[in-house]
């Protein structure tokens, strides 16, 4: 099973280094002031607003479905 | 008559409020940072070299400045707790100090230089969260209810557990294990720690030290310390009969060693005490110096001796004698151990002073051995002793013994583990349980009952319930509400001063004649005799006044002691008190009209204490006094009155409601249940990204509760839900304390709770300019949709918050350069994954993704919450020890209900009620009835709260029965029950214990690679062990070959070739011992025994296998 | 009826089930009687008289766990920034009750299914909160913004907006609060209701509860008189005993039995003993159905009387079937 559906994604090859992928820089939200952060990777971890250096993910909008019981 | 004072509990709530309820540990840091690391420094100010005569260093003006944090780029910024703890930061902060030094000749000074980082006690008077108010408290993500007193290292939060030690400096009598007797003290200085005994054996006295290879008889030691005439020692001892008696044999001993004038009796001892290798030359000499040196700062060193005159020190050791002679005759007089007044408590204070007092020698001593190195080379640049010194060395020494718990100090030959542990946060009250928690030093391990047991003079300092079961029974206890600990206080000189001009006669004025006389009184303070006087009431008495006016510290406690003939002032720190209010004449001098001003806020409980209408006793004073349980209580002799009774027990057990109607045990079950009860452990519990968390979706303040439940915040942060309950058997599923659950309840969010969990990386920089990297998802090139493994991952390659995370999913898709060493710079620049699973067997969601920076790293922090809905296994309890677990989930129709219609949440079986005896249970459930009919919170505190009559009325007014038995209608058939049932609202709570926790199987799995064996344990999906007794089971049922499917088919079985000819294993069909390859043989064996014989063959043991046809 | 269920001090002496009498349908039909006592929009009273105790409990039983209703189901969050965890929301959601008759509705065959006009409802609830909404708020003391159920909107499906309008098929009442925001905190979310039983989960239930006591019947054996009778009184719900002045004296009756709830005070007095027979009458059901309000309660009535006949239908054929083979 799992040889059959090898070749139907992607494998990171050797060349393939992270800086290569696409990425969208996503948004993260400072701890202190809530200001909304646009990060890349290796941008170093510190609010624009106010320089406080925890960041959390904001949440994106996607579909997450719960059981309401 | 006396007036009944109204609302006394509200004293209590005052007292808690602007003491706090964990001021013992705050208290005890701020006299460390305020004075004893002032003291510290200044003791050990100067650094010299042996190099340079001229070369001084010197600390002055120790500071110790606000919590901060280096940034990186030399970048500091002050920091908040919750900071810390999200960032693994230490919560600490620099030790500033003025230097003076010397740098080629020239005096330099330098001010605020930091020495070091000192971590800093969360709620201390140098932490931010010092004196701020709930919106400040707020605005820094703190939790207004925590309780502070412990340190954030690396992230987790510590506590520096107090510690129960024998009381340092005092007098004990005692009998020792082979029951000799002996008279004891610990002596401790700052400096210095001894411990001297002089023991009664074979009719003699003789004083022993560790430091003397031998017991030196009594006799020879008065007179070393320059007593020589026997007539004077005896006068010092004592001219009672009994002591002329005793004290016989052992002046015959000193005549016998020809030994009468003071150097003899020093060059006797001299020869023996330990490690004195000195040439012959010059012995004499040295030896008295020693000797002299011995006396006075070794033996019985907490009494200050100057120029060598020793008389203190006689007089001490033959009061000790005195006393040992007198225990002899009078068993009643020998003390006991474990009485709390000759106990004491370790606070984080003296710990973190013991610590520093040792690192910052070391500190200094480094200091000194780079000066003596680099004085003498010859240089560019001349020595500049700054440069040496190097922050870490306290910084990191505070911080591990922090950390580990491990407290060396090597002066003291201290070596302790287990100081610190990690704070609790399983729920709210286990996080405050463990601020007032007591650890002694006991073993653990010795079956000793005095230790353990409770101490009359534990009483209203000590909680009777609080400890655990098990081992630690006894050993581990709690404060109680009320309890407050002694910090060291500052006005020694000031109650010396007191006590000479209230007409204490100092010691070495007179003969000694007159020591002993039935109307003297010695005066002992804080273990030194200061003096004796004859007018002993009179005395104490004054001295009382006068700290009731506030001529000193309230905190100094004074009694007399008629079995010493001493009076005793102590103020130590560590020692237990607890308020009580004041009763003169019969009449608490605190009315009405004072605790109305307290309401409105016109004064302070602090008022109170400064004009004396409550006062602090400890457990010594509390021997003087009569103290009343209230106001009925009191008689003319009264001195005291209780404030309120529920204060006698600790922060757990005020919980429990109506706890004196329950039988004790059960009380103790209650207090280590309410710490496994989840709730919401604080209010900032969302922004804790903690390893493991539970909650509770839906706490209720408990219906009946304690007047101690608000002082507490317990009722803010409660744990647990008001349940409806039935006490009935119901369906079988209900035996061995199981309980019914009501399926529609659950449904509605009964018992609803999730649990928080964290998982961590470090994105590192490498050496060779890498550095680890986060990559995005693997997209099936198919579905375009990323691959099962991956499905959780956004762009960033870190999970989406509010995402479902399956087991073996991805969470952080982190890649590790494959080089990384500086040496293959530019070498191959690839990437390996290393990712971060989510492993468990149920799913859970993405609650939220911190990330941050430290110094050297990036910190990604995942917390995945996963809710939990009661189900068959899990563990609930009431607040009265019984715990059970969910025996069945039953549908609403099948329920039983009441002529009203209400149907319970949860029917608990009434065997549970006849052998546990926890009527308060019983009590908790009329009033929580009375309390929802009449819509208000019932009183179930200890010793006082609502009367079951009372309650039986209220039932009656609002038409239930008074006994709070109901009417049920079955259910199942319809009819109404034979029997009455009693129901109503009980407080319960859910455990920790849950069966998604703990559920466990497994066919096939992952094996051992030593001995490929089944792994063990549910983590490592291990087998399920078929252990000895099991296994006993087969054979004793004979069930061979279910044996060997058991434990060898299914576990480890490997097939060997074995020779028949020499009995080892022979490999491929070819015996290599013999040379042959007919006589090989196929067998098949547990792999763990093929091990073990080639094991024993590496040592050198030839195990041999005899092979025997099946069928002979 | 002969047989009372006595109710003594300590227990209940019954005797209900215990004697088999043959039924008889003439004579069933001939007792029986459903008297209305009082009904509201939401709540049924009435009295089931001449009735077995087993058939009156079916009724209840099947009122509590098989007469369907809807409610929400599935919670497709989109954005939940709140406090309020999303599963919490999603569960408190589906507790709502809504006012959609759900005979109107099919069960849904296949859980997974597409929604559709027959058998779903669709909501949605999108809000944000604003500083400005917090400011606007007319009671200044709250520190956060309140979402209640009035912020969910319908959304019809297919020919759903032809049949029903949001006040058939909306929440039942407004102002149930939900979730809590602080500036900047969003919900967005799509909620989908189905029709289901409430044995499945306890939000389908229709009724808040259900159920039945039997009659009360209480006996003066004695004749009780003076403070004894003013306390008789106290024993007993108001207007279960009269009191009636007889020469100056007063002599307690009894008024009105039904009111009587079983608190049996009277056995806490001594001077009563084996002066009371407290009694219920065993084949009297007072009844009560209180609706949440999506149908009307003896509508409810009804339909758990459908449900049971269908029952009651399906074991006899399935009995006759068996007698066949």
């Amino acid at each position: 099973m799992r040889i059959l559906r090898k070749p139907s994604y992607r494998m990171i090859t050797e060349a393939e280094t992270p800086d290569d992928a696409p990425k969208k820089a996503l948004i993260y939200i400072c701890g202190a002031c809530q200001a909304e952060n646009e990060m890349k990777p290796k941008d170093p971890i510190r609010c624009r607003e106010c320089g406080y250096r925890i960041m959390y993910k904001k949440r994106t909008k996607r579909l997450v479905v719960f059981n309401a019981r | 008559m006396v007036e009944v004072l109204r609302d006394k509990e509200f004293l209590v709530k005052e007292y808690l409020e602007t003491r706090g309820l964990y001021s013992h540990h705050i208290n005890s840091f701020n006299a460390f940072i305020d004075s004893d690391l002032k003291k510290i420094i200044q003791q050990n100010h100067a650094v010299r070299s042996d190099a340079d005569p001229n070369f001084y260093l010197h600390f002055k003006n120790v500071s110790v400045g606000h919590p901060q944090v280096d940034d990186g780029f030399n970048v500091t910024r002050n920091v908040t707790p919750q900071e810390c703890r999200l960032r693994d930061l230490t919560y600490c902060a620099p030790i500033y100090v003025d230097i003076e030094y010397v740098k080629s000749g020239m005096k330099y000074l330098r001010k605020g230089f930091i020495i070091g980082r000192l971590p800093i006690m969360l709620r201390s008077n140098r932490c931010c969260l010092y004196q701020k108010s709930d919106a400040e408290l707020a605005k820094m993500k703190e939790c207004i209810y925590d309780s502070g007193g412990y340190f954030i290292v690396k992230g987790t939060e510590k506590v520096i557990l107090m510690q129960e030690q024998p009381a340092k400096n005092k007098i004990l009598v005692e009998k020792d294990s082979n029951g000799v007797p002996t008279v004891q003290v610990m002596s401790s200085t700052v400096d210095k720690k001894s411990k001297t005994n002089i023991i009664f054996k074979k009719n003699l006295i003789y004083v022993c030290h560790n430091a003397l290879e031998e017991n030196i008889p009594f006799v020879i030691f008065m007179k070393a310390l320059g007593v020589c005439s026997d007539q004077l020692i005896l006068q010092m001892v004592g001219t009672e009969f009994a002591i002329m008696n005793q004290m016989y044999p052992c002046f015959l001993e000193g005549s016998k060693l020809n030994i009468y004038t003071q150097k003899q009796a020093l060059r006797f001892i001299g020869d023996r005490i330990k490690k004195m290798g000195f040439s012959s030359e010059d012995y004499d000499s040295r030896v008295i110096t020693e000797v002299h040196d011995f006396l006075s700062t070794v033996i019985l060193a907490h009494i200050p001796v100057t120029n060598t005159n020793y008389h203190m020190k006689a007089i001490y050791t033959s009061i000790m004698v005195r006393r040992l002679i007198f225990s002899l005759s009078n068993p009643d007089l020998f003390d006991s151990k474990d009485y709390y007044g000759n106990k004491c408590l370790d606070l984080p204070g003296s710990f973190l002073s013991l610590l520093f007092d040792d690192t910052f020698k070391r500190f200094t001593f480094e200091l000194k051995s780079v000066a003596d190195k680099n004085i003498p080379k010859v240089k560019a640049t001349p020595f500049d002793i700054i440069k040496y010194i190097r922050t870490d060395t306290i910084t990191n020494a505070l911080v591990f013994a922090i950390q580990t718990g491990n407290w060396s100090i090597k002066r003291f030959r201290m070596e302790r583990h287990g100081v610190t542990q990690v704070l609790t946060r399983l729920s709210y009250l286990s996080a405050i349980g463990m601020m007032t928690r007591v650890n002694s030093q006991f073993e653990k391990s010795r079956k000793v009952s005095g230790p353990r047991s409770l101490q009359p003079s534990q009483f209203g300092m000590l909680c009777p319930s609080d400890t655990p079961e098990g081992e630690a029974c006894g050993l581990i206890k709690n404060i109680s509400l009320l309890a407050h600990v002694t910090t060291e206080s500052e006005d020694d000189d000031a109650v010396l001063q007191l006590a000479l001009n209230l007409g204490v006669e100092p010691v070495g004025l007179y003969s000694v004649d007159g020591l002993h006389e039935d109307y003297m009184y010695l005066i002992i303070f804080n273990g030194n005799i200061i003096g004796s006087t004859n007018k002993c009431i009179d005395f104490v008495d004054k001295f009382r006044r006068c700290r009731r006016k506030g001529i000193f510290s309230k905190f100094i406690s004074i009694y007399i002691s008629e079995r010493h003939k001493c009076i005793y002032i102590n103020s130590g720190d560590g020692r237990l008190c607890r308020p009580y209010l004041v009763v003169e004449k019969g009449q608490p001098l605190l009315t009405n009209a004072h605790i109305d001003d307290l309401k409105r806020g016109y004064c302070t409980f602090q008022d109170f204490i400064d004009q004396s209408l409550i006062e602090f006793i400890d457990v010594d004073e509390e021997n003087n006094c009569l103290i009343a349980y209230n106001e009925e209580k009191i008689v003319p002799d009264t001195t005291h009155m209780e404030m309120a009774p529920f204060s006698i027990l600790g922060i757990c057990a005020s919980v429990i409601p109506f706890p004196h109607h329950n039988q004790s045990p059960r009380n103790t079950y209650q207090c280590a249940m309410g710490k496994q009860a989840i709730g919401t452990i604080a209010l900032n519990y969302q922004h804790r990204i903690d390893t493991l968390q539970y909650n509770l979706w839906y706490t209720h303040i408990p219906m009946v509760h304690s007047k101690a439940v608000p002082m507490i915040n317990y009722d803010k942060l409660p744990a647990g839900q008001n349940a409806t309950i039935a006490v009935m058997s119901y369906s079988g599923y209900d035996i061995e304390d199981a309980i019914i659950l009501n399926k529609a309840s659950v449904d509605r969010g009964f018992g609803r709770g999730g649990t928080f969990r964290n998982s961590k990386c470090f994105l590192r920089h490498y050496p060779n300019q890498m550095m680890d990297s986060i990559q995005g998802p693997i997209i099936d090139n198919a579905t375009k949709k990323p691959i099962y493994k991956h499905r959780a991952l956004e762009n960033d390659g870190i999970a989406a918050i509010g995402q479902p995370v399956f087991d073996k999913q991805v969470t952080i898709n982190k890649a590790t350069p494959k080089t990384i060493t500086v040496e293959d710079v530019g070498g191959d620049r690839g990437f390996k994954e290393t990712p971060l699973y989510y492993k468990g067997y149920d799913p859970s969601y993405v609650d939220k993704v911190m990330i941050t920076s430290n110094s050297d790293c990036f910190l990604i922090k995942e917390n995945f919450r996963q809710p939990r809905r009661p189900e068959i296994g899990d563990k609930f309890s009431s607040r009265h020890g019984q715990k059970g677990v969910v025996g069945l989930i039953v549908d609403q129709e099948d329920m039983p209900f009441n002529e009203v219609g209400i149907c319970p949440d949860l029917i608990m079986n009434p065997h549970g009620f006849p052998s546990r005896m926890t009527v308060g249970k019983l009590i908790e459930l009329l009033a929580g009835k009375a309390g929802v009919l009449e819509g208000k919170f019932q009183d179930g505190s200890a010793f006082g709260g609502a009367t079951v009559t009372d309650i039986s009325n209220e039932l009656q007014k609002h038409n239930y029965n008074y006994l709070g038995k109901d009417v049920l209608y079955c259910g199942i058939d319809g009819r109404p029950m034979e029997a009455y049932i009693y129901s109503g609202p009980v407080f319960y709570q859910r455990l920790k214990h849950m069966v998604a926790d703990k559920i466990h199987a497994r066919s096939r799995g992952p094996r051992v690679l030593l001995t490929r064996q089944p792994t063990e344990g549910r983590s490592k999906d291990g087998g399920l062990r078929m252990g000895e007794m099991e296994r006993d089971c087969l054979i004793a049922y004979g069930a061979s070959m279910l044996i060997i499917e058991r434990l060898m088919l299914s576990s480890d079985v490997v097939e060997m070739d074995v020779c028949k000819l020499c009995g080892l294993f022979s490999y491929s069909g070819w015996c290599h011992m013999c040379q042959k390859s007919n006589s090989v043989c196929r067998i098949k064996m547990p792999y763990a025994c093929k091990l073990l014989f080639q094991e024993l063959q590496a040592m050198s043991i030839v195990p041999k296998i005899s092979l025997k046809k099946y069928c002979d | 009826m002969d047989n009372p269920i006595i109710m003594n001090k300590y227990s209940i002496e019954r005797t209900l089930g215990n004697e088999i009498k043959p039924y008889n349908y003439d004579e069933f039909v001939k007792n029986f009687k459903i008297n209305i006592i009082s009904r509201s929009d939401n709540d049924l009273e009435f009295d089931l008289v001449g009735i077995d105790v087993a058939v009156a409990n079916s009724l209840r039983r099947v009122i509590i766990s098989e007469v369907p209703s809807m409610a929400i189901e599935k919670v497709h969050i989109y954005q939940n920034t709140s406090y309020i965890l999303d599963e919490i929301l999603a569960h408190r959601l589906g507790l709502i009750p809504l006012k959609a008759d759900p005979r109107q509705f099919k069960m849904k065959e296949d859980e997974n299914s597409e929604p559709n006009e027959h058998d779903s409802l669709v909501y949605e609830m999108k809000i944000k909160c604003t500083k400005k909404d917090l400011d606007a708020l007319a009671h200044k003391q709250f520190i956060s913004f309140p979402v209640y159920s009035k912020h969910i909107k319908w959304l019809p499906l297919g020919n759903q907006k032809d049949i029903f309008t949001e006040k058939d098929v909306g929440i039942i009442s407004d102002d149930i609060l939900i979730a809590k925001l602080r500036p900047g905190q969003e919900i967005e979310l799509k909620m989908f209701a189905v029709k289901g039983v409430p044995k499945d989960h306890a939000k389908f239930q229709s009724v808040c509860t259900a159920w039945y006591r039997m009659m009360p019947n209480i006996k003066l054996l004695d004749e009780i008189k003076g403070n004894d009778a003013v306390l008789l009184q106290s024993c007993f719900p108001k207007g279960v005993i009269g009191l009636k002045s007889v020469k100056g004296v007063l002599i307690a009756f009894v008024e009105d039995s039904r009111k009587d709830n079983s608190s049996r005070n009277v056995f806490r007095y001594k001077q009563f003993d084996n002066k009371i027979l407290l009694s219920k009458i065993q084949d009297h059901f007072i009844f009560t159905i209180e609706s949440v309000g999506a149908m009307d309660p003896s509508l409810i009535f009804l339909e758990a009387l459908n449900i049971l006949t269908r029952k009651v239908n399906s074991a006899s054929e399935s009995a006759l079937n068996q007698t066949e083979i």
